[in-house]
C-alpha cells in the first residue's frame, strides 16, 4: 500500500516552523514564529497544547521528556514535557540560535547559531558545553552521529564541516553549498542527518539533490535525486531503521528513497506546494509528520510499513522496466495521481478520505497492487525528455490493458503526462454546515434557526433553534440514528443519517407543524443507498441518493415522485415550491469543478426552470453554499468567496453580486454565508478569523455585508450609479417572479424600486448631458420608462440640447408605439404571461403620461416650441382645482377600493362608463395596464389559475377594471391629451388632418368611439384660423407647406397667445368629456376638493423626478 | 441626582440584540427602531434590550469593551497612571451593572467582567478621593478633572460640595470680624 497523505492543518501562524515527535510516538510536536509548541495528540486533534517558549521559536528537539526550543531571545531553553514548565536555560548565544538536535542517547544537545558557533551542551549539566568555531557565516544545521563521535553542521558559508567532538576539531569539510549572508537568505535549510544506529551516512541536501557521505572516509558515495525535485531540498530525515531517506523541498515535494537501491519509493505533493521546512519520522517508521513555512502540519500514513515490500518489487523489476516502459500503469499511476491532486485541490469541505465512493480508477488499484508514484504534474515540464507524455484521451482503453497487466511495474521510469489534470469532484454537502468530523458542529444554520450536532463522549445529540421562537420552541434530540444531515423549515426538521453495514441509511422528519400527535416519521432508503443530502420546501422534501436518485416526499412522509440525476449530487436547496439541485456534470479540470444545476418547480405546474446548466464557479473553487434568497432568487457562493445570483431576466444567467473575500481582513479570513436577502440587499453571514467555517462557542454573530456587483471603474460617479441601477434591476427580479407564480408582493416595495431606478436613470441621464455624451443620453433613454422619458425630454430642451430633445421624442414616440403593440397582443395573453420581462411591464406601466407624451411628440416633430409642452407639464397641478368636475368623476368609481393599485396606472378613460366595452373594441382601447393585471394575479394570492385562458381572466379583471383610472386621471385630462392610446388611430387622424385639414375636428368616419378623435392642440386650432391668411400669402401651398408656414408663424407668436391657443384647444375638448362622466357620476363639489388633495400624491414620483430634473439645470 | 437617575441615563446607550421575533421598525418619539429580524442583529437602547431579555425575547450581544484582555488592560493602565484613563463608555459601571445582573447567561465570563470593571471602578474612585483630599488640604481653588464618568462624579460630588461648603464657612468664621455677621 502506499503511503496516504492525509489533508493539511493550521498549526501555527506563517514562518518558519519545526516537527519532531515524542519519544513513544504518541505525540507530534510542532513550533513555528507564533512563539508557541504545540503537542498535538493525532493530526485530528483539535484542541492541541500549547506551550509559550517565547516571542518565536527558530528550532525545536524532544527527547527523554526534555523539550528543547532555540527561541528569539538568543537563547536555547529546555522545558518539561509533557507538562511545557520551563525547565531553565540551556544555553546563550549573541544572537538566535537556528537548529537544536539532541544525541540518540538524549544526553547531549547540538545548537548551531547564527553568531557562527556550534555548541554542544550536556542536557543534565549546562555548564559543561563544547564550543565549535570554524564556520565564517550563521549555521544552518547541526546533527549529531550516533555514537557520539563526529558532529556534522551546514553554514550559510557554503560548507559542511564534520567536527570532533572531543578534540573540537574539524575532521572534515565540503564546500558543497551555495554561500549566502544569512539564513534568512539561504536557499535551503540544508538540514543534515546522520543515518541511524550506525551512522554510516551522512546525508546533506545539496542543491536538487541529497549526497551521501560515507563515515569512515569522508568521500561522497552516492546521490539521491529524482526529477520531481526542481526545486532545493530542504530537509532530509531518516527512517529510524535507517533503510530509508526522506526528503522535503522548498517547491513542497516530499520523497523517500531506498536508500541501499538508491530509488525513489514515494513521491508526494505538498497539497498547496509550499516550503516543507521541518519533517520528522515516527520513531515506529510508519508515519512522517512534516510542516511547512505557512504554518501547516501534515502527516503521510502508511510510509515504511509499505515501503521495504514494494522496494523489493521495484528492486527485482526495475531493470526490466527500464526497457519496457510500459505506457500501461502509467495511465493508471496517472489517475490514481490525479485523484489525489484533485482531492488536495478541491480541497472541499468536508475533508474525508476520498476513496469511498469512486468509480472504477479505484477498482483498478487494488488489482494491480503496486505503489503508487505520485508527485506534481507541475514539475514534469523538466522531464520533456521522458517519453511518457500522453493525452489523456487514452486513458480509457489503456486503464482496461493495464487491469490484465498488472504485473508489470516500471517505477523508475515516472511517467509524464502534460495536459490538464482532473479535479477530485467535491463531495456531497449541506449548505450551511460544518465539516462533519467537528464534535461540534453547525448542521444547519438557515434563515429559519440553527441545528447543532454534538458528538463527543457524553453525549451524541442534536439541539434545533430558532431564530424566531414563535415558529417553535427550541428542541434537544438525542441522536441515537447518528444523523449526520439537518435541514430546517418552517414546518418540519429533517434529519439523515447514512447506512452502515446494518443499518439502512434513515430520513428522519420531525413535522413540529403537524396537527395531529404524529409528529414525526422515520423512512429507510433501499439497502445500499445512503443519503447524501436533504432540503425542505413548502410541503415538500426532498433527498439525493448515492443511487444517484432524488426522492420527493411530502412533508407528511407520503412518498412522491423519484427521479435520476445525471450525475452525483452535491447539494439540496427548497425554497417554497422551487428545488435547486446541483450535481456533477462531468469531470472538471485543474481544480475546477463541473456542477450542473437542475431547478424544479414543484408546485401546482410542475415543470423543470433549468435542465442541468453549468454552474458558473471560480477558477479552482468548489460550491462553498447554495440556496434561496429570502425571496426565492438562486444564489450560490463559491469558496473563492463570490457570491452570484441567478438572473431571471437574462435567460438564467449567474450573475456575481458580491466576493466576500474581498471584506476580509486577512488572508485566512472567510465568511460563512448563512443567509441572502434581496430587500433589503443583505448578505449575512459569519465572519470566521482564520477558518472557513465558524465553531459552535462562543456563539457566532451574525455580520450583514453590502451587495457589491463588479462594475467598472465604481469610484467614478458614472460607474456608481451604473452600478446602483443594474444592482437595482437585479435584485428587484423577484418581484417579477413572484407575481408570475403567483405569490402576493409587495407593491409599494417594487414601485419604490422602480422609482429608484428611473431616479438612478435620470442621474445619469443627468451626468451624460452635462458631459455632453448626447448619444449616450438617448442610450440611457431607451432604458427609461416612458414617463420618464417625457422628464429627459423636458431636461433637455431645459438645457437647450434641441437635437437631443428631438431624438428623445422620438424615441418616445416609439416607445408609445411598443406599448401599444404590447397592450393588443396581451389582450390575448394569459395574464401571468405578461410579466416575463421587466421592461416591458414597466413601460406598460408608465402609460399614464404616454397620451401626453405622444401629443408631444407630435408637437415636437412639428418643432413646436418647446415651452408651450412645458408650460402644460407645469400646469399639472397649479390647474387642479379648476379640473375639479373630472377629476372627481374618475376618481369616484375607485373609491370603494381605495387600494392604489400603482400610482402610474393609466386607463382608457373612455371606459369610465363602461369597463365591459373592452372587450368589443380590441384594438382601440387599451383595456387597463399591465401592472394593473399583475397586481390582480398577486392580490388573488396562490389561487388556481384554472384555465388560465381569456375566460378565466376576464371576469376577474373586470370588477378591477375601473381601479387604475384613479390617481392619473386628472392629469390626463389637464393635459387634453389624445386619449386614444391606439397610435393607429392617432395616425390615421393625424392623416386625415393633413389630407382634409378644414374640418378637423370631425373625427375620422371610420372612428368606432366618437371620443377617439383627436383633440385639437392649440396649434391646430390656431392652423384652422389662419390657414386662409396662409393660403391667401401663399396661393400655391400644398397641404403640408400650409403647416410648415404655419408653424413658422405660430412660432412668431408670444407665449400668451400660444398658450391662449393651447387653452382653446383644451376648452374646446373638454365638454365633451365633461358630458360623459357627469352621465355616470353625481356631483359632489367639495368630495371632489378633497379628492384632488389626494390625487397629489400619486403624482409623487414624477413631481420629484421633475422636481429633480429642474435642479439639475 | 441619585444612582438611579444616572442609571436612567445610561440606559439610553445603545446596545446590539439579536431578537428571536420579527417585527417591523417601530417609531418612537427618539427615533425609529428595528426592523427587527430574528437571528439578525439590531442596536437598540438598553431599557429596551433589557425588558426584551426579560421576556426572553432576544439575546443581547456584549458591548465589544467587555472583553476580559480589554478590561485588563485598562486596569492596569488605570493603577498605573495618576490621572483618569479614558474609559470605553461614559457609562461602563451602569451598563456593565445593568447587563450582568439581567443577561449574564449572554455574556461569556461574566464574572470575570464583573470583577474587573469593579477593581476599574474602585481604582478611580480611590484616586477620585485622593484628589479631593489633596485638593482640599492643598487649599487649591480649582482642579482639572478629564474622563470622569457621570456616575462617579455623582458619587463625590454631593460629599464634596457639601464639605467644602462647610469649610467656606467655617474658614470665614475663623476670620476676624465676619463672625459676628453669623
Amino acid at each position: 500500500m502506499p503511503c496516504e497523505r492525509k489533508p493539511m492543518r493550521y498549526g501555527h501562524s506563517e514562518g518558519h516552523t519545526d516537527v519532531c515527535f515524542d519519544d513513544e510516538g504518541k505525540c507530534i510536536v510542532t513550533c513555528g514564529s507564533d512563539g508557541d509548541v504545540r503537542i498535538w495528540e493525532s493530526l485530528d486533534d483539535d484542541d492541541p497544547k500549547s506551550i509559550n517558549v517565547g516571542e518565536k521559536v527558530y528550532s525545536a528537539a524532544l527527547k527523554n521528556g526534555k523539550l528543547v526550543t532555540a527561541v528569539s531571545n538568543n537563547t536555547v531553553q529546555i522545558h518539561t514535557f509533557p507538562e511545557g514548565d520551563p525547565d531553565g536555560i540551556l544555553t546563550r548565544f549573541t544572537t538566535n540560535a537556528n537548529h537544536v538536535t539532541f544525541n540518540s542517547s538524549g544526553s547531549r544537545v547540538a545548537v548551531g547559531s547564527s553568531d557562527f558557533i556550534v555548541k554542544i551542551v550536556e542536557v543534565v549539566d549546562s555548564s559543561q558545553q563544547k564550543t565549535l568555531r570554524g564556520h565564517d557565516a550563521p549555521v544552518l544545521s547541526v546533527a549529531l552521529d550516533p555514537s557520539d563521535e563526529f558532529l556534522a553542521s551546514s553554514s550559510c558559508d557554503g560548507s559542511v564541516t564534520v567536527w570532533s567532538i572531543e578534540s573540537q576539531t574539524q575532521v572534515a569539510q565540503w564546500k558543497i553549498l551555495q554561500k549566502s549572508s544569512d539564513v534568512s537568505n539561504a536557499k535551503s535549510l540544508c538540514r543534515l542527518a546522520w543515518q541511524p544506529r550506525s551512522g554510516k551516512l551522512l546525508a546533506i541536501p545539496v542543491d536538487l539533490t541529497i549526497q551521501l557521505y560515507d563515515r569512515n572516509t569522508w568521500t561522497h558515495v552516492s546521490t539521491l535525486s529524482d526529477d520531481l525535485i526542481t526545486q532545493v531540498v530542504n530537509v532530509v530525515v531518516w527512517s529510524p531503521c535507517g533503510k530509508f531517506l526522506a526528503a522535503g523541498t522548498v517547491g513542497g515535494n516530499l520523497l523517500i528513497w531506498d536508500v541501499e537501491a538508491k530509488l525513489c519509493i514515494e513521491r508526494q505533493k505538498h497539497e498547496k506546494g509550499f516550503t516543507v521546512c521541518g519533517m520528522a519520522w515516527h520513531p515506529s517508521g510508519g508515519r512522517i509528520a512534516y510542516t511547512d513555512t505557512e504554518g501547516c502540519l501534515g502527516l503521510l500514513e502508511g510510509v515504511s510499513s509499505s515501503s521495504p515490500s514494494s522496494s523489493s518489487t521495484i528492486q527485482s523489476k526495475a531493470t526490466a522496466s527500464k526497457e519496457t516502459n510500459d505506457y500501461d500503469d502509467l495511465f493508471d499511476e496517472d489517475d490514481d495521481r490525479m485523484l489525489d491532486e484533485g482531492m488536495s485541490d478541491s480541497r472541499s469541505p468536508v475533508k474525508k478520505p476520498i476513496m469511498e465512493d469512486d468509480d472504477d480508477d479505484d477498482d483498478l488499484m487494488p488489482a494491480t497492487g503496486r505503489p503508487r508514484n505520485r508527485g506534481s504534474f507541475l514539475d514534469d515540464d523538466d522531464n520533456s525528455q521522458d517519453p511518457g507524455s500522453v493525452k489523456l484521451d487514452g486513458v480509457p482503453e489503456e486503464d482496461g490493458s493495464s487491469a490484465i497487466l498488472p504485473a508489470v511495474v516500471p517505477a523508475v521510469s515516472r511517467p509524464v503526462y502534460d495536459g490538464p489534470k482532473p479535479t477530485q469532484p467535491q463531495r456531497a454537502f449541506q449548505p450551511g454546515s460544518t465539516p462533519m468530523h467537528l464534535m461540534h458542529r453547525f448542521m444547519m444554520w438557515n434563515s429559519v434557526g440553527i441545528v447543532r450536532g454534538y458528538n463527543d463522549d457524553q453525549d451524541n445529540a442534536i439541539d434545533v433553534e430558532f431564530h424566531d421562537t414563535a415558529i417553535h420552541h427550541a428542541m434537544h434530540l438525542t441522536n441515537t440514528l447518528g444523523h449526520t444531515m439537518a435541514d430546517l423549515s418552517q414546518e418540519a426538521v429533517l434529519l439523515a443519517c447514512e447506512g452502515t453495514d446494518e443499518l439502512a441509511s434513515k430520513i428522519q422528519c420531525l413535522h413540529f407543524s403537524c396537527w395531529d400527535t404524529h409528529k414525526d416519521w422515520i423512512v429507510d432508503l433501499p439497502k445500499g443507498e445512503d443519503v447524501r443530502a436533504l432540503c425542505l420546501g413548502q410541503g415538500w422534501a426532498a433527498v439525493a441518493t448515492s443511487a444517484l436518485m432524488v426522492r420527493l416526499f411530502s412533508i407528511g412522509g407520503v412518498q412522491k415522485e423519484i427521479f435520476s440525476l445525471p450525475g452525483a449530487v452535491v447539494c439540496l436547496a427548497g425554497h417554497g415550491e422551487q428545488l435547486l439541485i446541483v450535481y456533477h456534470r462531468g469531470t472538471g479540470f485543474d481544480g475546477d469543478q463541473a456542477l450542473g444545476v437542475q431547478l424544479l418547480q414543484l408546485g401546482r405546474r410542475r415543470r423543470q426552470v433549468m435542465h442541468g446548466e453549468p454552474l458558473p464557479l471560480s477558477r479552482k473553487s468548489y460550491l462553498a453554499w447554495m440556496g434561496f434568497t429570502a425571496e426565492g432568487t438562486p444564489c450560490c457562493i463559491d469558496s473563492e468567496g463570490v457570491v452570484r445570483i441567478l438572473n431571471r431576466t437574462l435567460g438564467n444567467t449567474w450573475t456575481p453580486v458580491c466576493n466576500t473575500r474581498e471584506s476580509c481582513k486577512s488572508k485566512s479570513d472567510h465568511y460563512w454565508v448563512v443567509g441572502v436577502h434581496e430587500n433589503p440587499q443583505q448578505l449575512r453571514c459569519i465572519p470566521c478569523k482564520g477558518s472557513r467555517f465558524p465553531p459552535t462557542l462562543p456563539r457566532p454573530a451574525v455580520a450583514v455585508l453590502p451587495f457589491n456587483l463588479p462594475y467598472c471603474q465604481t469610484t467614478t460617479e458614472k460607474g456608481q450609479m451604473e452600478e446602483e441601477y443594474w444592482r437595482s434591476m437585479l435584485f428587484h427580479n423577484h418581484y417579477g417572479f413572484l407575481s408570475s407564480s403567483g405569490y402576493e408582493i409587495d407593491s409599494e416595495g417594487q414601485s419604490q424600486a422602480e422609482k429608484e431606478q428611473q431616479e438612478l436613470l435620470m442621474k445619469m441621464f443627468a451626468l451624460s448631458c452635462k458631459l455632453e455624451r448626447e448619444f449616450r443620453c438617448v442610450e440611457l433613454a431607451e432604458m427609461m420608462t416612458h414617463s420618464v422619458v417625457t422628464l429627459a425630454i423636458r431636461y433637455a430642451s431645459r438645457s437647450r440640447r434641441m437635437a437631443l430633445a428631438q431624438r428623445l421624442s422620438e424615441l418616445a414616440l416609439e416607445k408609445a408605439n411598443q406599448l401599444q403593440e404590447e397592450e393588443e397582443e396581451e389582450e390575448e395573453e394569459p395574464a401571468y404571461q405578461r410579466h416575463t420581462s421587466r421592461e416591458y411591464r414597466g413601460s406598460n406601466q408608465m402609460s399614464s403620461r404616454q397620451a401626453q407624451v405622444e401629443n408631444g411628440c407630435e408637437e415636437e416633430e412639428e418643432d413646436y416650441p418647446q415651452e408651450e409642452q412645458m408650460d402644460a407639464e407645469e400646469s399639472t397641478e397649479t390647474r387642479k382645482p379648476s379640473l375639479n368636475p373630472f377629476k372627481k368623476g374618475a376618481k369616484s368609481p375607485e373609491r370603494p377600493s381605495p387600494k392604489p393599485v400603482s400610482k402610474e396606472g393609466r386607463v382608457n378613460p373612455f371606459k369610465v362608463s363602461g369597463a365591459g366595452k373592452s372587450s368589443s373594441s380590441p384594438a382601440g382601447q387599451p383595456r387597463t395596464t399591465n401592472v394593473l393585471d399583475s397586481m390582480t394575479m398577486s392580490s388573488r394570492k396562490p389561487t388556481p389559475l384554472g384555465g388560465t385562458s381569456k375566460q378565466g381572466k376576464a371576469p376577474i379583471l373586470k370588477p378591477l377594471a375601473p381601479k387604475p383610472k384613479s390617481k392619473t386621471q386628472a392629469t390626463l385630462l389637464q393635459m387634453s391629451a389624445s386619449k386614444g392610446s391606439s397610435k393607429k388611430l392617432e395616425d390615421s387622424q393625424l392623416e386625415a388632418e393633413k389630407v382634409k385639414p378644414a374640418p378637423a375636428a370631425t373625427p375620422p368616419a371610420s372612428m368606432e368611439n366618437i371620443e377617439n378623435r383627436k383633440p385639437k392642440t392649440g396649434f391646430q386650432l390656431w392652423l384652422e384660423e389662419n390657414r386662409k391668411s396662409i393660403l391667401a400669402d401663399n396661393p400655391d401651398f400644398e397641404e403640408m407647406d400650409v403647416i410648415k408656414e404655419g408653424m413658422g408663424r405660430f412660432r412668431t407668436l408670444t407665449a400668451e397667445e400660444r398658450l391662449n391657443w393651447t387653452e382653446r384647444a383644451k376648452g374646446d375638448s373638454d365638454p365633451k368629456k365633461r358630458k360623459r362622466e357627469d352621465e355616470g357620476q353625481a356631483d359632489e363639489q367639495m368630495e371632489t376638493d378633497e379628492g384632488s388633495a389626494k390625487k397629489k400624491k400619486p403624482l409623487d414620483t414624477s413631481a420629484k423626478l421633475s422636481a429633480f430634473a429642474f435642479n439639475k439645470e | 441626582m441619585d444612582p438611579a437617575e444616572v442609571e436612567f441615563l445610561a440606559e439610553k446607550e445603545m446596545v446590539k440584540i439579536i431578537p428571536n421575533f420579527s417585527l417591523d421598525k417601530i417609531y418612537l418619539i427618539g427615533g425609529d427602531l428595528g426592523p427587527f429580524n430574528p437571528g439578525l442583529p439590531v442596536e437598540v437602547p438598553v431599557w429596551l434590550a433589557l425588558n426584551l431579555k426579560q421576556r426572553q425575547k432576544c439575546r443581547i450581544v456584549p458591548l465589544e469593551w467587555m472583553d476580559i484582555d480589554r478590561l485588563e488592560e485598562i486596569r492596569e493602565q488605570e493603577r498605573k497612571l495618576d490621572a483618569f484613563t479614558p474609559i470605553p463608555s461614559p457609562y461602563y459601571m451602569e451598563l456593565t451593572k445593568l447587563l450582568l445582573n439581567h443577561a449574564a447567561d449572554n455574556i461569556p465570563k461574566a464574572d470575570e467582567i464583573r470583577t474587573l470593571v469593579k477593581d476599574i471602578w474602585d481604582t478611580r474612585v480611590a484616586k477620585l478621593r485622593l484628589s479631593a483630599d489633596s485638593f482640599i488640604s492643598q487649599q487649591e481653588a480649582h482642579a482639572q478633572l478629564d474622563n470622569l464618568t457621570l456616575m462617579e462624579i455623582n458619587t463625590t460630588r454631593s460629599f464634596l460640595l457639601d464639605s467644602l461648603n462647610y469649610m467656606y464657612k467655617l474658614r470665614s468664621n475663623l476670620q476676624p470680624g465676619r463672625s459676628q455677621d453669623y
